[in-house]
C-alpha cells in the first residue's frame, strides 16, 4: 500500500528561488488583472490621456468658416485679400513667407465674399443670418463693419491687416516707390533669434511634461504600493502566510510580490505612454512624440528604480498591520514619502541649489532629475550619478524591508511597530 | 515506510512565559495522532514549530532523524488553526497556487486540483471564491489545500471544530486513508471522544509540558491497574465503599450508578497499592461478585493529567 503511494506521489521540485519568485509574482498580477477596480481606473486614465492628446488637435484644427456681404468697391478688395491671408494662414510656410509687416501669427480663416447691393440689403441678410458679418465702404481707408450681435475675432484681424497692405499700398505708389520698396515695406526681413543657452523647445510646454509625468508617477506609486501592502496584509489576516512560509522562504515572498507588482507599475506607464503616443502619432504631431520620447526614457527609469526603492517599504507597512482597517494608519509614512516628490516636482521648477539638491536626494530624485533633463537644465552625467544614488538607496531600503517583513509578518495578533518588528523573529 | 516525526526537548518562550517546554513526542507512519490539551497549553506553538512557523529556543524536530529544513517541510500538508485561503480568490485558482508554491508544475497542480475537488464534492464549486462557500465547504477546500501535493506527513491543528457531525464523519475517514498510506498525521482536537475513537496514539498536553504520550490503548492500561470496580453480594454499596476506604493506598471509593452484576463501587488507589488487600476487605463483607480493573476513558485520563 505504502509503495504503491509513493510510487505514484506526484513529483515536488526542488526549492528554485527564480521558479517560485515567478509563482508568486504571477499570482499578484493574475489578481490585479482579475480586479474591476484596478482595471475601472486603468481605462480611466487611458480615457483621460486619449482626451489630453486629441483635444488640442480637435479644437486646433477647426478652421472657421465665414461668409461676408460686401457692399462697394473699398470693401470688396480688403475682403477678397483678407480672404487670400485666411487661406495662406491655413498653410504654415507660405504664412511665414507671406506674413504682412512680418508680423505673424494671423489666423486661418475660409472667406467667402457675397455682393451685396446696398447697406440695406447687407443689414437683411445679416439679419436672417445669410451672412456672418457686412462689410460696407468704397475706399480701403474708409471701411464699416457690421456684425448682428458680434463679429469674430478672426475676421476683424484678417480685415485689419488686408485693409492696413491695401492703405500702405495705396500710398507707397502715390509716393512713387518701386515694387521692390513697396515689397520690403510690406514684409519687412525679421530679425533672426540667438539663444545663448538654448532650453528644450517643443509643442508642449516643458513644464506640462513634467507635471503630467510627475501625476503618473504619483498615482502609479501609490496605486501599486498599496496594492502591496493590502496583498501581505490580506495574507496576514487570512492565515495564508503561515502555509506560504512553511513552503517557501518569506524573502522570496516578499521579492514576488515587488517583482509583480513592478511589473504591473511599469507596464500601466507605457502602456499610458504609448497609448498617448499613440494619439499624437495619429493626430499627425510629430515633433510631440519626439519630444515625450526623449524625455520619457528617463522617466521610465527613474520611475523603475524609484518604485523598487519604495516597494519593500510598502509590503512593511502592510505587514506591520494585522488587518486590512489597521492600513491606512501603518502607511502613513509612505504616503507621505509619495507625495514629497510629487510637490517637490511641481514646485521646485526653478533652477537652483534646491533644485539641485532635490535631483539628488534618494526620495525626490526619481521626479526632480528628470525634470531637470526635461527642462534642460542638468548635464549630460547627472541623471546617471543620480541612478546609481538611487538604487543603491533601493538596495539598503530592500534590506531593511526584508528584516522588517520577516519580523512582522508572521505576527498575527495585533498591530506592530517598527521597533517590535525589528526586533522579532520567528 | 514513511519516517517517525521526532520532537525533541523542544522549548519556546515568548517574552516571560515559557509556552513549550522540553516537549518530546513522536508522530509515527501510519498512525492518527491526537494532540489534546487545554485552551493555551501550547498545541499550536507545538504544530507551528513543526512548520517551521515559528522557531524553537531550544530542542530538535526530526523527520527519521534528519532535522527538519524548508525543502522537507514543503512536503508536509498543514492546515493552521485559523485557515488560511484567500477568501476573494477562486478555489481552484488558490488550489493550484498552493500546489505550485509547494513545488508541484503547473499542470500536476491544475490535475490534482480537479481530482481532490471531486472527491469531495466541490467540483461544480471550483470557480468561485471561497466566501461564497458555507464553513463547512471552506474546511473542505482548506483539507484539500493541505492535501494538494500528496504530503509526507499531515499537520492540522483543530481540523474538526465547526463541522457538523456527517461532515466531522468524512474527515474522520480522509485522516484515517491517509494514515493508512503511511502518512504520519498529527491533529489537534478538544474533542476528546473524538481522539478516543479515532486515534492511535495520543499526546497529552497541558502549560507546555507533555503529560502523557504514547499509544492510546498502552496509556489506558497504563492507568487502569489504579482504578477497580468492585460488587459485593448482598450488601449495601454505600457500606462497601466506606469499608473500602479504610483499606491503605485506597484514594477514593465511591458508589456507581450499576451494572450488569448489580449495584457496585469504583475504588482509586494510588500508585503502589495492593490491590489484593482491597479484594481481601471485600471478601470480608460477602460474597465478592466482581473484582476488575477498569480501563479509563481518555477523557478521565486527561483529567487526571492536567489536574
Amino acid at each position: 500500500m505504502t509503495t504503491t503511494t509513493q510510487a505514484t506521489r506526484p513529483v515536488i521540485s526542488d526549492l528554485r528561488a527564480g521558479q517560485m519568485i515567478r509563482v508568486i509574482a504571477g499570482r499578484e498580477i493574475s489578481v490585479k488583472l482579475h480586479d474591476k477596480a484596478f482595471i475601472g481606473s486603468t481605462i480611466f486614465l487611458l480615457v483621460v490621456i486619449v482626451i489630453v492628446t486629441a483635444l488640442p488637435i480637435l479644437l486646433g484644427s477647426r478652421t472657421p468658416q465665414l461668409s461676408v456681404a460686401v457692399v462697394g468697391a473699398g470693401a470688396e478688395q480688403v475682403v477678397a485679400r483678407a480672404a487670400e491671408l485666411g487661406a495662406e494662414a491655413q498653410d504654415e510656410d507660405a504664412a511665414a513667407a507671406s506674413t504682412p509687416f512680418g508680423l505673424g501669427g494671423l489666423p486661418g480663416a475660409d472667406i467667402t465674399p457675397r455682393d451685396a447691393g446696398s447697406r440695406a440689403d447687407a443689414v437683411a441678410l445679416l439679419a436672417e443670418t445669410a451672412v456672418d458679418a457686412a462689410v460696407i465702404g468704397d475706399s480701403p481707408a474708409d471701411l464699416v463693419v457690421v456684425g448682428k450681435d458680434s463679429v469674430s475675432d478672426d475676421l476683424t484681424t484678417l480685415l485689419a491687416a488686408a485693409s492696413a497692405q491695401q492703405q500702405v499700398s495705396a500710398a507707397a505708389d502715390d509716393a512713387g516707390l518701386s515694387a521692390a520698396q513697396v515689397q520690403a515695406l510690406l514684409t519687412p526681413t525679421r530679425p533672426q533669434t540667438e539663444l545663448l543657452e538654448a532650453g528644450p523647445t517643443g509643442p508642449i510646454p516643458p513644464q506640462l511634461l513634467v507635471f503630467v509625468f510627475a501625476f503618473l508617477f504619483y498615482m502609479s506609486v501609490l496605486t501599486f504600493g498599496m496594492s502591496i501592502a493590502q496583498s501581505v496584509v490580506e495574507e496576514k489576516q487570512s492565515r495564508v502566510v503561515e502555509l506560504l512560509v512553511a513552503a517557501v522562504p518569506v524573502r522570496w515572498l516578499l521579492a514576488g510580490k515587488v517583482l509583480g507588482n513592478t511589473a504591473l507599475a511599469v507596464g500601466q506607464i507605457v502602456l499610458l505612454i504609448g497609448v498617448g503616443l499613440a494619439g499624437a502619432s495619429l493626430a499627425g504631431q510629430g515633433e510631440m512624440i519626439t519630444q515625450v520620447l526623449g524625455a520619457s526614457g528617463w522617466f521610465v527609469l527613474f520611475f523603475l528604480l524609484g518604485f523598487v526603492m519604495l516597494a519593500c517599504l510598502w509590503a512593511v507597512a502592510g505587514s506591520l498591520a494585522s488587518r486590512v482597517e489597521e492600513l491606512q494608519s501603518t502607511t502613513v509614512v509612505m504616503q507621505v514619502f509619495v507625495m514629497i516628490p510629487f510637490f517637490a516636482a511641481i514646485f521646485a521648477t526653478d533652477p537652483g541649489p534646491v533644485q539641485t539638491f532635490l535631483s539628488y536626494f534618494p526620495l525626490t530624485a526619481p521626479l526632480l532629475m528628470p525634470q531637470r533633463v526635461v527642462l534642460g537644465n542638468a548635464d549630460a552625467w547627472e541623471p546617471a550619478l543620480a541612478a546609481v544614488i538611487v538604487a543603491a538607496t533601493a538596495i539598503v531600503f530592500v534590506l531593511l524591508g526584508s528584516r522588517l517583513y520577516r519580523g512582522s509578518v508572521l505576527h498575527t495578533s495585533a498591530k506592530l511597530k517598527v521597533g517590535q518588528a525589528w526586533r522579532a523573529r520567528r | 515506510m514513511a519516517d517517525a516525526l521526532a520532537l525533541g526537548g523542544v522549548t519556546r518562550r515568548f517574552g516571560d512565559r515559557t509556552a513549550l517546554d522540553a516537549v518530546t513526542f513522536e508522530v509515527r507512519p501510519g498512525r492518527l495522532t491526537g494532540f489534546v490539551g487545554a485552551n493555551g497549553a501550547g498545541k499550536t506553538t507545538a504544530m507551528r514549530i513543526i512548520m517551521g512557523v515559528l522557531a524553537a529556543d531550544a530542542g530538535s524536530v526530526e523527520l527519521g532523524g534528519r532535522p527538519l529544513d524548508l525543502a522537507t517541510r514543503r512536503r508536509f500538508g498543514y492546515m493552521p488553526e485559523e485557515r488560511g485561503l484567500y477568501p476573494k480568490m477562486k478555489i481552484a485558482d488558490q488550489l493550484v497556487y498552493l500546489g505550485r508554491i509547494r513545488g508541484l508544475d503547473a499542470r500536476t497542480a491544475a490535475a490534482r486540483a480537479v481530482a481532490l475537488l471531486e472527491s469531495l464534492e466541490l467540483a461544480d464549486r471550483a470557480n468561485e471564491q471561497l466566501t461564497t462557500l458555507s464553513l463547512g465547504n471552506q474546511q473542505r477546500v482548506q483539507v484539500a489545500a493541505a492535501l494538494i501535493h500528496d504530503p509526507v506527513l499531515l499537520i492540522l491543528d483543530e481540523p474538526f471544530s465547526g463541522l457538523d457531525p456527517l461532515a466531522v464523519d468524512r474527515m474522520a475517514a480522509q485522516l484515517r486513508e491517509r494514515a493508512e498510506d503511511g502518512v504520519p498525521v498529527l491533529f489537534s482536537s478538544h474533542q476528546l471522544d473524538l481522539v478516543e475513537r479515532l486515534c492511535d496514539d495520543v499526546v497529552i498536553i497541558g502549560d507546555g509540558r507533555v503529560l502523557a504520550a504514547g499509544s492510546a490503548d498502552r496509556l489506558r492500561l497504563e492507568r487502569a491497574g489504579r482504578r477497580f470496580r468492585v460488587v459485593v453480594g448482598g450488601a449495601e454499596p454505600a457500606a462497601v465503599a466506606s469499608a473500602a476506604a479504610a483499606v491503605p493506598g485506597v484514594r477514593a471509593a465511591a458508589v456507581d450508578g450499576g451494572g450488569p452484576d448489580g449495584n457496585g463501587i469504583v475504588v482509586d488507589l494510588d500508585a503502589g497499592a495492593d490491590d489484593q488487600a482491597l479484594l481481601a476487605a471485600a471478601q470480608g463483607i460477602g460474597p465478592v461478585r466482581e473484582f476488575r480493573p477498569v480501563l479509563p476513558t481518555l477523557a478521565e485520563i486527561f483529567r487526571e493529567a492536567v489536574r
